[in-house]
């Protein structure tokens, strides 16, 4: 009976002393996580920018232009159909939603 | 003998070990008790670091989700001059990679400090040399930086931020609030080896939000095309500088504003303020005859004016106040729709006096002059409109005629705007929408009405003559195939500083106006400072209109109102 408690709390001890090893060792994993995933947040942010600044509209138009040998269409080549069914109705007022302001209407009769 | 000499020593023994033992039992009363509080001071301070976290800037997008302004984590150096051994060997070392000069960095690490910067916000690039090599006594941190992707591309609209993140011109100041990262400090467990490591009960530390995200009303492509077009009138026109903006009448959100010449907020160092100058806002100008629309708006209304009542020209100069006017060419009688075709300076004036000082200066305050816009950017001027009190006896011509008046382009295209959209003056806007790290919207920012100025019939006969400069008058070169544009020219004199009179040499040229005429989809404005040679605003600003004006609408898909008529290959027969 003596043997089996001391057994127990013997397998106590360890399962305490386990468990906080494992945590330094799990949170010594999750920092090591945490930085690689800084580290491709960087790269990703870094690719970001570089898209952006790749596709800028002036160094499109120059690599269409100086490399490809494209040019801007002339006047009268780009003829937009709109077919009539989806032509899009003429705006009567605004197209969205107005507020009007909450300050004095400005009467100039007045 | 023996026994006695067994018993001494075990006193002895005894006594050794109760001396070691109290000697532990004091040092442990020592550390334990006596100097509790102050060690455990030292230890925290050991195992315990302090870091103030910062979320990154927020992003600065065009309408169409595009990267205009983004920050990156970029390494800054520096150095800790004590752990230097040979500051002159570690100097010439780094100065290729940072390059900075070796000398300069050698003053720095001999310096008797703890800590100095050598070199902040560098290149991405540059900070992968130190994650190869290590050097002793320099050390790497990750620093935020702003980059501007597009270069050049809508500088003077975005602003710039300043080293410590802080923004300081532009968008970038207007929404500085709203685009600052969180910042926390926060208090973190680490070994001996400096790592971090969790403590029992510690929640996993969240990095800081970033900030909010803006979504701008501007469209990349046109503001490409304004750009591109406005360099090249001031290039050709060898002018001093050139403004454009571009509108949605019916809504008033800007979709592009330029000012040439442009700068790159990458590179700031040695640019001088004037250059980074929001001119569309902050510099006014004597509109000219641009202001003759707004004059035709409010004399029609008031009933003052028909488009076709006759008013005599005078031959091309007219007295008043013992001050002569002139028209740029004799004209005998014409309508008043005439008058603002051929930009007349008497029709203008007539019209101007029969409307009165005060109902002139009436409607010129509620179509937006003398006052600022209240557009979302900062500088804002508010032009320069007296009040009637303050006019001499020449004034209500001179405004009619756009001169004693100061406007910004902005004021003027918002003015426009509000003839074009049939008598609603907007209120411009650039950002359209505010969202958090989690793209959700935290605030939407809707189309704004001010005021209504005119009516709708009011607009719609003013738009007609307004058609009419286009096509019989002035404006013949803001005209675009298969569109009906509406608009007016302006060629002011600018005042010389030298002798406080009008200059001969310089002039302010201008067209403002929009397109499609019965459905306006574009309001814009194009100033030209100080342009050399021929001078006229339909000679320099209208092509400019009419270069960005059938860009834009093509690119918008804005098909033609006119018949399509297709050129069909001939069949072989």
């Amino acid at each position: 009976m003596r043997l089996l408690a001391m057994c127990v709390g013997l397998c106590l001890v360890f399962l305490f002393v386990w468990e906080r090893v494992d945590m330094v060792r799990v949170g010594y994993q999750v920092e090591r996580l945490k930085q690689e995933k800084t580290i491709l947040e960087r790269e990703r942010d870094q690719l970001r920018v570089k898209v952006s600044a790749l596709s800028a509209p002036d160094r499109i138009a120059k690599v269409a232009t100086e490399r490809l040998g494209m040019a801007p269409p002339q006047r009268g080549q780009v003829i937009v159909v709109q077919a009539e069914s989806l032509a899009v109705p003429p705006i009567q007022g605004a197209p969205v939603e107005l507020r009007v302001a909450k300050h004095e209407p400005f009467d100039v009769r007045r | 003998m023996a026994a006695p000499l067994r018993r001494t020593r075990r006193y002895v023994m005894l006594l050794v070990l109760l001396g070691g033992f109290g000697i532990v039992l004091f040092r442990l009363v020592t550390l334990q008790v006596l100097q509790a509080a102050e060690l455990t001071v030292k230890a925290d301070r050991q195992h315990q670091k302090t870091v103030s976290l910062e979320g990154a800037r927020g992003t600065i997008v065009d309408r169409n989700g595009k990267v205009l302004a983004m920050n990156l984590e970029v390494p800054s150096v520096f150095g800790v001059p004590t752990d230097v051994d040979s500051p002159a060997k570690t100097a010439r070392v780094l100065s290729p990679v940072l390059h900075v000069r070796a000398n300069e960095l050698e003053q720095k690490l001999r310096q008797d400090r703890r800590f100095v910067w050598l070199a902040r916000k560098l290149d991405p690039e540059q900070g992968r040399w130190f994650e190869r090599t290590r050097v002793e006594g320099i050390g790497v941190v990750m620093e935020g930086r702003r980059f501007y992707p597009k270069g050049p591309l809508l500088s003077h609209l975005l602003g710039f931020s300043g080293m410590d993140g802080q923004g300081l011109e532009g968008i970038e100041r207007r929404y500085d609030t709203e685009l600052q990262g969180e910042k926390r400090v926060t208090v973190l467990q680490r070994d001996a080896k400096g790592r971090t490591v969790f403590s029992k009960g510690q929640q996993t530390e969240q990095a800081p939000a970033p900030g909010h995200r803006l979504v701008l009303t501007v469209d990349e492509v046109i503001q490409y095309i304004v750009e591109k077009e406005l360099d090249n009138a001031v290039v050709r026109a060898q002018a001093k500088s050139g403004t454009m903006i571009v509108l949605e009448p019916y809504s008033g959100a800007l979709l592009a504003l330029a000012v040439s010449p442009r700068f790159d907020p990458n590179v700031l160092s040695n640019l001088s303020p004037d250059r980074w100058r929001n001119r569309a806002l902050t510099d006014a100008y004597e509109p000219g005859s641009t202001m003759k629309a707004i004059l035709a708006a409010a004399a029609i209304e008031e009933r003052v004016m028909k488009p076709d009542t006759l008013v005599f020209g005078e031959q091309g100069s007219m007295a008043i106040a013992s001050t002569v006017i002139h028209d740029h060419e004799k004209l005998g009688w014409l309508t008043f729709a005439q008058v603002i075709q051929k930009s007349s300076n008497i029709g203008a004036a007539k019209a101007g006096i029969a409307l009165g000082d005060q109902r002139l200066y009436q409607y010129l305050q509620a179509f937006g002059f003398g006052a600022r816009t209240e557009i979302d950017l900062p500088g804002e001027a508010t032009g320069l409109l007296k009040n009637p009190k303050a006019w001499g006896r020449r004034t209500v011509a001179s405004v009619s005629m756009g001169q004693e008046v100061g406007v910004t382009p902005m004021q003027m295209v918002t003015a426009i705007a509000a003839i074009a959209n049939g008598g609603q003056l907007m209120k411009p806007y650039v950002v359209s929408e505010i969202r958090d790290a989690q793209d959700e919207v935290m605030r939407q920012i809707l189309p704004h009405v001010r005021r209504r100025v005119i009516s709708p019939e009011t607009a719609r006969a003013v738009t007609r003559i307004l058609e009419g400069v286009v096509t019989d008058g002035t404006g013949g070169k803001a005209a675009i195939s298969g569109f009906r544009v509406a608009g007016k020219t302006g060629t002011a004199q600018k005042i010389d500083p030298r002798t406080g009179t009008y200059s001969d040499s310089k002039f302010v040229s201008s067209f403002v106006g929009y397109v499609p005429a019965d459905n306006p989809r574009l309001a814009m404005i194009v100033v030209i400072d100080e342009p050399q040679g021929e001078a006229w605003g339909g000679a320099v600003a209208a092509p400019v209109f009419n270069r960005v004006g059938e860009q834009a609408l093509s690119y918008l898909g804005v098909s033609s109102p006119e018949p399509v008529k297709l050129a069909l290959a001939a069949g072989g027969s």
